[in-house]
């Protein structure tokens, strides 16, 4: 836990260094909001999806990290990165493939096994359709993506399995302010089946929604926040609940090039509950902490 | 051991089938309406055109100047790089009324608006 704190210390001593010094840099040439480029709002918010699908013709590689601290008891740390290849074929459909890596330090928790190990997680496929775009007379836009995923590693234990997910999500954004203020919010539907080792099956399915809001400081850069509220069941009909959570934090979103960009984002678990317990925060199916950053190259 | 899994595997059958068909929708045999651009000295001329709503737009880019340029817009989602001395043609989908920024990705100085109405 000590080094997830340092960590989080260190990335966020850079995290501000890095925007103060754009922020004086956008400061420096005192633009009009409305002189600025529209921005593609797909990565504006955090861990909520914008509604973006890119521009039609164009191809981007992402590194996409998203790493999960904190359990009940011990210590805990796992991270699933997305090396992902995204490409839009058309001016309304996005599609993106790839592999997912995996990490997980796992010590002291109850009901997992100590386990220090990373490897090749699985793969991943994603299908966004733009259902409602964004112009100048109508600021909102919905994209509705689906997106399957098969996993070797089971993302919480880290053990070996064999999972399918099939995410399925409504991405929406809001213009409330022309080229400043935007507000996202997604809609999250994810079941999935698991065959453990020993041969048992286990069905899932977790139900969710976000809202967020993103702030355009500079032209490249946007800092903002966000909620989520997710729910756990363990059947993919969603007819049996186990707990829920919120988690909470902050959003950065930071155009390098016109063709780099990254996205960092910080969720912490505010409330929850298990079914059956007492106990504060669920963090049985949830973690305390979330983190994610992202690095992508267009081209 | 999939075999005893079908269900993800028929949502995701279902889900390419259903965005094959909703990509195919936008697609009309509409004629489409020609805007012509010119690129040169690093600006666009005309930097500002009109084209009739919910028709599809073709824009012919025309770059005069010694280097290549890239005919971008994120509201028209299109993108297109136009060598030197050359003509691009970029297809663009039927548009709801409305302001449309475009601008060379190289030069983002460079910039132009399509008001659709």
């Amino acid at each position: 836990m000590r080094g997830i704190v340092g960590f989080a210390r260190h990335a966020g001593v850079v995290s501000g260094a890095l925007v103060t010094l754009l922020c004086l840099g956008g400061v420096a040439r005192a633009e009009d909001p409305n002189d600025w480029l529209d921005i593609e709002t797909k990565y504006i918010f955090g861990f909520t999806t914008g509604s973006g699908i890119g521009i039609e013709g164009e191809k981007e590689f992402t590194v996409d990290s998203i790493g999960r601290f904190g359990k009940r008891d011990g210590h805990y740390a796992a991270t699933e990165t997305k090396y992902e290849y995204e490409f839009t074929p058309s001016q309304f459909v996005q599609i993106e493939f790839g592999a997912l890596g995996t990490t997980h330090n796992i010590g002291g928790v109850t009901g997992l096994d100590n386990r220090n190990s990373a490897g090749f997680g699985g793969g991943f496929a994603e299908f966004r359709y733009l259902a409602l775009e964004r112009t100048s007379s109508n600021p909102l836009s919905v994209t509705l993506a689906f997106e399957p995923n098969a996993r070797f590693i089971d993302e919480t234990s880290g053990e070996r399995v064999h999972n399918y997910e099939f995410e399925t999500s409504l991405n929406s954004d809001l213009e409330l302010v022309h080229n400043r203020l935007y507000a996202g919010f997604d809609l999250l539907y994810e079941p999935e089946v698991t065959e453990t080792r020993l041969g048992d099956t286990v069905r899932e399915a977790t139900l969710g929604g976000s809202a967020a809001l993103s702030f355009r400081i500079v032209p490249n850069v946007l800092i903002g926040g966000e909620v989520w509220y997710l729910r756990h069941y363990d059947s993919p009909t969603l007819s049996d609940f186990t707990g829920d959570a919120i988690m909470l934090g902050p959003t950065l979103y930071v155009q390098f090039t016109p063709k780099t960009f990254m996205v960092a984002a910080w969720n912490y678990q505010v409330w929850g509950r298990e079914t059956g317990t007492p106990l504060a925060l669920n963090l049985s199916e949830f973690q305390r902490n979330r983190a994610r950053l992202k690095f992508a190259w267009e081209f | 051991m999939i075999s005893h899994l079908p269900t993800p595997r028929r949502l995701t059958a279902a889900s390419i089938c259903a965005l094959a068909l909703l990509s195919a929708a936008p697609i009309r045999a509409e004629p489409a309406v020609e805007v012509h651009l010119t690129y040169a000295n690093g600006a666009f001329q005309p930097s500002e055109v009109r084209a009739p709503a919910n028709k599809p737009v073709v824009f012919r880019v025309k770059n005069l100047d010694a280097k290549a340029m890239e005919f971008e817009s994120t509201s028209l989602r299109v993108e297109k790089v136009v060598p030197s001395k050359a003509e691009g043609i970029v297809n663009v989908r039927p548009l709801q009324p409305g302001r449309y920024q475009f601008y060379d990705d190289f030069n983002q100085k460079a910039r132009g608006v399509l008001t659709v109405q």
